[in-house]
């Protein structure tokens, strides 16, 4: 029997680098297949040919036997390739019903909804068409964008990073609905960097590295580590966690309570890392907005650095005692796309010793520092007078946490310290921030990875709602009492 | 096929090869206005290219056109640190006028001295008046979200009520003049000329001294740094450190103090009185508006811009004296350049190339 699809060395060339290099894929029907890979080890663009936005240099798609051209995103659709994006294309301010007939291109009418509520039902995604999109949860949201793909009659679905938006229980409720469609005899391809799932979901995995397919695989026949191994091409190291010297409460919160977030209590010691986990969009923003001084805390005393009452301090008072912040935005927060590096590297340290005479910049001195940052951290660059905006996820991403890191900050408050980073990059940023709290310092690290979490931190507590939970040490936490502290809401109606 | 791809090194060529292609621009289109124009085209437009030479004394066209665009350059300047910002005070033609106005104010409040020693104080009070007109806009900003743009623009029109009002009641001056004036103030507080019988006097020195001093605040200071992180991400400006609201507190001081020093200058070297204000403001505050984005913003080539349209208008009221073309092909050459600068702004980042259609030039992944 022939396959659903099959890619037959596709290769595409973008200057300056080989993104697909005669690539190999196919999937059976009833099937469920991971692509995996480090960012720009060539899945999205594979996944571009597939849903027609861009045309393979040479190579074959063969779609149930016969050899096609896809042309357009509409070809796409009409051969029977359904997309379910990472990022929602959702308008907020229109309803659930309306949302989908958009994207099919037509009006809202009894049958349309008829269909939404049909599908919703059978697939076990339980929608109100009426319900505004503003109003609801990422998972929600999510259903909403697999609804729509369905609705389309796709023999072929492909969901890029369905879960990373998801809390377990709403991942498990995912994985439900994926094997119902696969036992229809749907092909789905599953792309994740969440291997547990990966092994836990698909019948086989193909292994994208440098635009080349490194390996086909039964992923349940693999462990996660030889999985990672083949993606990354080096085993990762598995950090040894020594054993902890805390030292004094170096950054605390107390009864930080506002209209968009409450926190009763927490504490960060020398050497500690702490760890908040929570499903975005539950207050970590503002989290870190009122620990970076972006927002000031209502009284003095809510926020206290090195011993000193700081929750009325801005940013660069607050770095002046010592602190320093990476925030969750790369782009537009932690770095200004169209400055050059050098530029960049004056954005944290405006009160950094040697930057400035006599009140004029010393760009020689940012300059240097620049390169530092660069050479010190294994930030890839094509020259520190480039634009930050032309840097790759990670590389930019290990600049920002460099930057900070390289000041050797007795306090550092990070979020999502590897959201959208390749796998590489987010070990090497994960051991510099353990190599800092071994050194000495508080780290606060607000992250949606719980893997990430279980990794890196010695006292783990939840944001819900708004609401912070009390601190426990992270082995007193399992990945099912977390979830339901992530989404249970009796603390988050009292704080609200 | 044209492809757009956005640059990665910002060079040399980067910033010279838009500039280039917009001043080609402007040549062409201008001589192209000059031949509808003009019945002998190419004479004109040699005329126009060269007045200073086909006048009586050079010396004397350079003081205007040195005159000139001290004021738009001065000014534009001012309102360059805003727009780096995006903060948009597009009235710098009423604090010009207010600045003239309090400078004659603060010389009457102090019994008219007449010595050249109270010549800084009415400058310091121009540029007060100047600062204190375009508080008003920056406080409904900060205080009450109201467009700056709107406001700044509104208060242009009071401020030259203002001037009719004190013209023609409080400072009225010889009622068998012509318009409305005040007195004039007396002659050792008139600013003096360098050069002899020419327009270039020692304002344009004290102008060029204003624009050197915020050259250095906006290319070598924080403030400088904070206004153009400012323009590019507002959230990157908290995360920095700066006060959003600071950037425009400053920026309409900066901007109001240029204004109300050229205003001060101008009545000083210029009129030596207030006078009604159809015959007082003659669209410099607006001018600089142009100026500002002509030099892409920047000191150096706001400079540049000023000396470029001031010589291209003070050559166009020389050639209609000369042969009867109207002046106003000065405007429908400034204009043009506007276009062909803003025109070519994005060239600066992203590179043309010229090739086959090509779907997969977003994202090479």
């Amino acid at each position: 029997m022939t396959s659903l699809l099959s890619l037959e060395r596709i290769t595409k060339a973008y200057p300056g680098v080989l993104a697909n290099d005669a690539v190999d894929f196919a999937v059976e029907r009833g099937e469920i297949h991971a692509l995996l890979g480090e960012n720009g080890a060539g899945k999205s663009t594979l996944m571009k040919v597939l849903s027609g936005l861009t045309k393979p240099d040479s190579g074959q798609i063969v779609w149930k036997g016969d050899e096609i051209a896809i042309t357009s995103p509409q070809a796409s659709k009409a051969l029977g390739i359904g997309m379910v994006h990472q990022h929602f294309a959702l308008f907020d301010g229109m309803s659930v019903g309306e949302n989908i007939a958009l994207g099919l291109g037509s009006q809202l009418d009894a049958t349309q909804r008829d269909r939404i509520i049909e599908m919703s039902e059978k697939y076990g995604l339980p929608l109100d068409p009426d319900a505004l999109v503003f109003t609801l949860s990422a998972g929600e949201k999510q259903r909403i964008e697999i609804v729509r793909a369905l609705l389309g009659e796709p023999e072929l679905l492909i969901l890029d990073e369905p879960t990373s938006v998801l809390t377990p229980q709403e991942a498990d409720a995912l994985f439900a609905t994926l094997r119902l469609l696969k036992e229809e005899g749907r092909g789905l391809v599953f792309i994740s960097h969440k291997l547990n799932e990966v092994r836990a979901l698909c019948e086989r995995a193909t292994i994208l590295r440098g635009g080349k397919v490194v390996a086909t695989c039964v992923p349940a026949g693999k462990t996660a580590e030889e999985i990672a191994e083949m993606m990354i091409g080096t085993r990762p190291v598995p950090a040894a966690k020594g054993a902890q010297n805390l030292g004094e409460t170096t950054l605390s919160v107390r009864d930080l309570v506002t209209s968009d977030i409450s926190i009763p209590h927490l504490a960060v010691r020398q050497g500690e890392i702490v760890g908040v986990a929570g499903v975005a969009g539950n207050g970590q923003e503002a989290l870190y907005a009122y620990l970076a001084g972006e927002e000031l805390a209502p009284s003095a005393s809510a926020v206290r650095l090195n011993g000193v009452d700081a929750g009325r301090f801005g940013p660069s008072e607050r770095r002046a005692l010592g602190a320093a912040f990476v925030p969750e935005e790369r782009l537009g927060h932690a770095a200004v796309p169209d400055f050059s590096l050098i530029d960049n590297t004056l954005l944290s340290n405006l009160g950094t010793d040697g930057f400035q005479k006599r009140g004029l910049i010393n760009w020689r001195v940012v300059r240097e520092h620049a390169v530092e940052v660069c050479d010190g951290y294994d930030v890839r660059h094509a020259g520190v007078t480039g634009r930050a905006g032309s840097l790759s996820g990670g590389n930019l991403q290990k600049f920002i946490v460099g930057r900070e890191l390289i000041k050797h900050p007795e306090v550092l408050i990070v979020n999502q310290p590897t959201w959208g980073v390749d796998m590489g990059s987010a070990t090497n940023i994960r051991d510099q921030l353990k190599a800092l709290a071994e050194s000495g310092s508080a780290v606060l690290v607000i992250s949606q990875d719980l893997d990430e979490l279980f990794d890196l931190a010695d006292t783990l507590c939840v944001l819900n709602h708004g609401h912070l939970s009390e601190s426990r040490e992270t082995r007193e936490w399992t990945a099912e009492t977390l979830g339901v502290a992530m989404t249970g809401n009796a603390q988050g109606q009292a704080a609200a | 096929m044209i492809r757009l791809i956005p640059r990665t090194q910002f060079g040399f060529w980067a910033t010279a090869f838009p500039l280039i292609l917009a001043l080609s621009i402007t040549v062409v289109v201008g001589f192209l206005v000059m031949v509808a124009m003009s019945e002998q085209p190419l004479s004109d437009t040699w005329t126009l290219l060269t007045f200073p030479w086909q006048a009586r004394t050079a010396s004397v066209q350079w003081g205007f056109v040195l005159q000139k665009s001290s004021y738009l350059a001065i000014m534009a300047v001012g309102l360059s640190i805003g727009y780096r910002a995006n903060v948009w005070n597009i009235g710098a033609e009423g604090q010009f006028a207010f600045g003239s106005i309090l400078a004659f104010g603060a010389y009457v409040l102090f019994g008219m001295p007449d010595t050249v020693w109270f010549l800084p104080v009415m400058l310091l009070f121009g540029v007060l008046g100047g600062v204190a007109w375009a508080l008003i806009p920056a406080a409904l900003r900060v205080w009450a979200n109201t467009n700056e743009l709107l406001t700044s623009l509104m208060l242009v029109y009071v401020a030259a009520n203002v001037l009719n009002y004190v013209t023609t009641g409080p400072w009225k001056g010889d009622p068998k003049a012509g318009q409305a004036e005040s007195d004039p103030i007396h002659e050792s507080l008139r600013i003096a000329s360098i050069i002899e019988r020419t327009d270039f006097h020692w304002g344009v020195i004290i102008s060029a001294g204003a624009i050197l001093v915020l050259a250095c605040v906006v290319l070598f200071t924080t403030f400088g740094y904070s206004l153009r992180v400012a323009q590019n991400t507002p959230r990157a400006q908290k995360f920095a450190g700066f006060s959003p609201q600071m950037t425009v507190w400053m920026s309409f001081v900066l901007s109001g103090a240029t204004a109300g020093l050229a205003g001060a200058i101008f009545l000083s070297a210029e009129t030596g009185k207030l006078i009604q204000s159809e015959n007082y403001l003659n669209g410099l505050g607006f001018t600089a508006i142009v100026i500002a984005f002509l030099g892409r913003l920047h000191p150096i080539g706001i400079v540049a811009a000023a000396l470029l349209i001031s010589y291209v208008n003070v050559g166009a009221t020389y050639v209609q004296s000369a042969s009867q073309v109207d002046d106003s092909v000065a405007e429908l050459v400034q204009v043009t350049a506007l276009f062909a600068v803003l025109g070519t702004a994005f060239l600066s980042r992203y590179r043309v190339v010229f090739g086959r259609p090509d779907l997969s030039t977003e994202g090479a992944a």
